[in-house]
């Protein structure tokens, strides 16, 4: 299949991001530790915990224990993915790549797209080799495969998504440091606020609080709640699928919805801005 | 080829370029002078859709600058150029032929021919932060050429160079001179734009004060140097 003209500078951009990022040392040490991490834990996947003489079961422990792994990847290949996307276009601006590309005939469109693309994928990559780690070893332990596992994985990259796009775009905008605490604070909001209306909706707080008393005046509080970047909420909504059987109902994929919504918004926003850019 | 139509690029209350026109014609060898700070710089950013002009236009053969298409047949070397230090000399080549939408035979045979017209062969396979200001220089110009561009838009080549530098990038450009080029020079290097250019253009403080062909503009028993010196001091 020929690929397109408008696509192939957008595939090689990508593919160079790609590449380049791979050839940083900071990132190989980074995967190296990840992948490390992960291997050292595995002793928590063998399931032959005993508490108070009783064993435990071994598959409800290694299946527990499989999704909290599942969220320490996932939150941290986000970190990961903010801090490769926060120096990109610093780095292409220095060591001159910036002014390579944009002196041929390729749009600031095309540049822009091709470098989204080649964090996202690297950043994917590295999820799903970690995520894939840990796959193998419960697969191992438990002897049952779970496929959910790796889709979950492939969910929680609406996220990676979102993160890059928003970095960028911030990176334009401000220092990058700056731009970096700026997705971290919108992940840890998002998070925080997930965690009060999880609190405020159990069957305690109802109990404590009269249900006439709560949140009647808070609407506002309570819409901007829901239009939150809901990070936290897409990747449980993803760890949700781990050994269930079936697909879950339509209402609960609103935080996908969402994280999709805001990076296309933002991504349009970044396109925008880049395209009145100066380049140096 | 080139054509800029009252261009006029602001920042802020700062005029950098103010209502400059001028053409260049396919072949030339064209050197756009001025001191520091005169606007050759935004020029050439305005040339490349770098900066958009504030008013005015700019066009490169007949396609309005802000198409990406007006920079299929352009080489640039860029002020300061840099390459990333982790990629060869060759890996940089490559690049810019992929770029290009070059097929990989050919830009293997084009990258080959480059390497042997900027006179690094033996130097292509290591990696550029082994290289000196000169070669990187030199990598900047063979880049530029791939993709047999009819333009060459060359910001300051010579630029942080000692002279040994200097006269290697101007032997380097006087060959090119055969291959039927346009070059666009930008440079406060005089003695140099007179060894090299046919046309000349002078501007301050962003105008155009004076656009001809060095030999018009160099009477008798004058240098470039002169003219420029009573041109730019009014």
């Amino acid at each position: 299949m020929k690929i397109p003209k408008t696509h192939s500078p957008i595939i090689k951009i990508a593919k160079y991001t790609l590449t380049d990022e791979v050839r940083q040392k900071s990132f190989i040490v980074m995967f190296i530790i990840c992948a490390l991490f992960i291997f050292l834990i595995r002793g928590c996947y063998q399931g032959n915990f005993i508490v108070n003489g009783q064993a435990l079961d071994a598959e409800a422990v290694i299946r527990v224990m499989s999704k909290v792994t599942f969220h320490f990847i996932a939150v941290g290949v986000m970190f990961l993915a903010a801090l490769l996307s926060m120096r990109v276009f610093r780095r292409d601006r220095d060591d001159g790549t910036q002014s390579c590309i944009l002196s041929k005939p390729i749009t600031r469109g095309q540049y822009v797209a091709g470098k989204i693309i080649g964090l996202w994928a690297l950043s994917i990559i590295f999820m799903f080799i970690l995520h894939g780690i840990v796959f193998i070893i419960t697969s191992i332990n438990l002897q049952i495969i779970m496929p959910e596992y790796l889709l979950a994985s492939l969910i929680c990259s609406f996220n990676l998504l979102f993160v890059i796009v928003t970095v960028l775009l911030l990176s334009l905008l401000m220092p990058d440091i700056v731009a970096f605490l700026c997705v971290m604070g919108i992940g840890i909001i998002g998070s925080v606020a997930d965690g009060i209306f999880a609190i405020s909706n159990s069957q305690m707080a109802q109990t404590i609080i009269p249900p006439s008393s709560t949140l009647s005046g808070l609407t506002g509080w309570k819409a901007a709640y829901y239009l939150w970047p809901k990070l936290l909420s897409t990747q449980q909504f993803a760890a949700s699928l781990i050994g269930r059987e079936g697909f879950p109902e339509l209402g609960s994929m609103y935080p996908i919805i969402n994280v999709f919504t805001y990076s296309l918004i933002l991504g349009i926003l970044l396109f925008r801005r880049f395209r009145n850019e100066n380049i140096i | 080829m080139i054509e800029l139509n009252v261009a006029t690029k602001r920042y802020g209350s700062l005029v950098a370029v103010d209502n400059v026109s001028f053409t260049v014609e396919a072949g030339e060898y064209f050197a756009l002078l001025g001191p520091n700070g005169a606007g050759k710089t935004t020029i050439v950013r305005m040339l490349l859709n770098f900066t958009k002009p504030t008013s005015g236009s700019l066009s490169i053969n007949g396609i309005p600058c802000a198409n990406a298409a007006s920079r299929a047949a352009i080489g640039y070397l860029a002020e300061n150029n840099h390459i990333p230090p982790y990629l060869t000399g060759w890996q940089y080549l490559i690049r810019c032929a992929e770029l290009l939408d070059i097929n990989r035979y050919d830009a293997i045979n084009q990258c080959k021919r480059v390497v042997g017209l900027i006179g690094m062969h033996g130097r292509e396979d290591t990696k550029v932060n082994t290289y000196s200001k000169g070669m990187i220089q030199r990598f900047g110009i063979g880049a530029a050429l791939i993709g047999n561009p009819n333009l060459l838009i060359l910001d300051e080549p010579t630029a942080g160079l000692d002279p040994i530098g200097i006269r290697e990038i101007r032997q380097l450009l006087e060959s090119l001179k055969d291959q039927g080029l346009t070059i666009f020079l930008n440079s406060h290097l005089l003695s140099e734009v007179e060894k090299i250019c046919d046309n000349a253009a002078i501007i301050n403080r962003g105008r155009l004060l004076v656009k001809d062909k060095i030999s018009a503009i160099v009477k008798d028993g004058e240098t470039l140097e002169d003219v420029f010196v009573r041109l730019v001091k009014g």
